[in-house]
């Protein structure tokens, strides 16, 4: 392989990094950049390939978050998945009970089943949030209101849980690892959003808190606070998430705003 | 110009390259001896900011030849940004002017 097809090549595998919707131009732009470079230096000039898509990717405009922003419409949505997910468990054969042939799964069996996958999920939980870093350090008033919250969302995803559990338990003996791969990243997958859609709720409404806002700047760490700001769209407060650790800003905190706040709120809710 | 975003210093480089007349992204990790893993992401920064925009090479000519280029302009922001940049980063000064300076 020459220096121009190593060079096209790793453009190519970049490419793939890049959100499918801009691959096209985002290719052109750096194949039309290449026929300018030494070909000395082109596999070097492509290397930057790879950091330059996975930022396209990292900063493409976000979608709204699937009418998830009230906290019913968010259970609402994870009370579907479960019924779909229950659903398929009970129409799958169940491969647990050999006698008779055939038996499938039944709603009976199902709570069972469901409390066995969340003792399965708690270490699970555990270690993702502890590598999610520092929790905020919630009100009082709310933490209840949050924990309950937490609660519904991790019932609502069990069922799910139950019928990955049971799909490997059938497909185990004919595929050996796809199965396994496949399981660990939904059970890693939801119970991280879990986590994630938790840390990104107003502990008064329960709703989404808006996209953060970066404040400050990286190089006067020392003389003002650095990091992102989410609000709460009805103007309970705002979530300060430090970029880095200070003695005076170690975690995420939240910072309550009082009724002086509510107008301009309002005005913003109604402008929307 | 309170209100002109503040950058670090390699983005500021970047700007006043692209300021200088360095349209390319090739042209401006040439005169900035920055790697394309830095110039090209904070280009798409830039131009996410609307300190700069890019727009495609219209076929031409000059352009039978080659593959056409994405070249990146100023925006009137970018002017209002690169004019506190160089107060906070005298230096910058000294990147010299292309000659490649495209007409609008």
């Amino acid at each position: 392989m020459n220096g121009k097809s190593l060079a096209h090549a790793m453009l190519r595998s970049a490419s793939l990094l890049a959100p499918a919707g801009r691959r096209a131009e985002w290719l052109k732009e750096w194949r039309s950049e290449l026929w300018y470079i030494p070909p000395d230096a082109s596999a070097r000039f492509c290397l930057g390939a790879f950091r330059d898509a996975i930022w396209v990717r990292r900063n493409q405009p976000r979608p709204r978050h699937l009418h998830l922003e009230s906290p019913l419409s968010c259970l609402a949505f994870l009370a579907g998945v479960a019924s779909l997910a229950l659903l398929i468990a009970i129409c799958l054969p169940a491969p647990e009970l050999p006698d008779p042939p055939g038996a499938h799964l039944t709603l009976r069996d199902l709570p069972g089943g469901c409390l066995a996958s969340l003792a399965m999920s708690l270490p699970w939980l555990a270690a993702i949030w502890a590598a999610m870093g520092p929790a905020q350090c919630w009100p009082r008033p709310g933490r209840l209101r949050l924990a309950l919250f937490l609660l519904l969302k991790l019932a609502l995803v069990q069922p799910v849980f139950l019928t990955s559990f049971i799909i490997l338990l059938l497909t185990g003996p004919s595929l050996p690892i796809l199965p396994q791969l496949l399981l660990s990243g939904t059970w890693g997958f939801s119970l991280r959003w879990i986590l994630h859609d938790q840390q990104r709720r107003c502990p008064v409404c329960l709703r989404l808190l808006t996209e953060p806002v970066r404040i400050g700047s990286a190089s006067e760490t020392f003389l003002e606070w650095y990091g992102a700001e989410s609000a709460c769209s009805r103007g309970h407060g705002l979530l300060q998430v430090p970029e880095t650790s200070a003695t005076y800003a170690g975690a995420r905190q939240w910072l309550a705003l009082d009724a002086s706040w509510n107008d301009l709120f309002s005005e913003a809710a109604e402008r929307r | 110009m309170a209100d002109a975003p503040r950058l670090s210093h390699t983005t500021a480089m970047i700007l006043q390259a692209v300021a200088a007349g360095h349209i390319y992204g090739y042209t401006v990790m040439d005169v900035t001896g920055l790697p394309s893993g830095t110039v090209y992401p904070a280009l798409r920064r830039l131009e996410q900011d609307r300190l700069i925009q890019s727009k495609w090479e219209q076929p031409s000519a000059a352009t039978a030849m080659r593959p056409p280029r994405k070249y990146y302009r100023l925006t009137r922001i970018g002017e209002t940004a690169i004019e506190a940049s160089r107060k906070r980063y005298p230096l910058l000064a000294s990147l010299t002017p292309a000659e490649e300076v495209r007409d609008s």
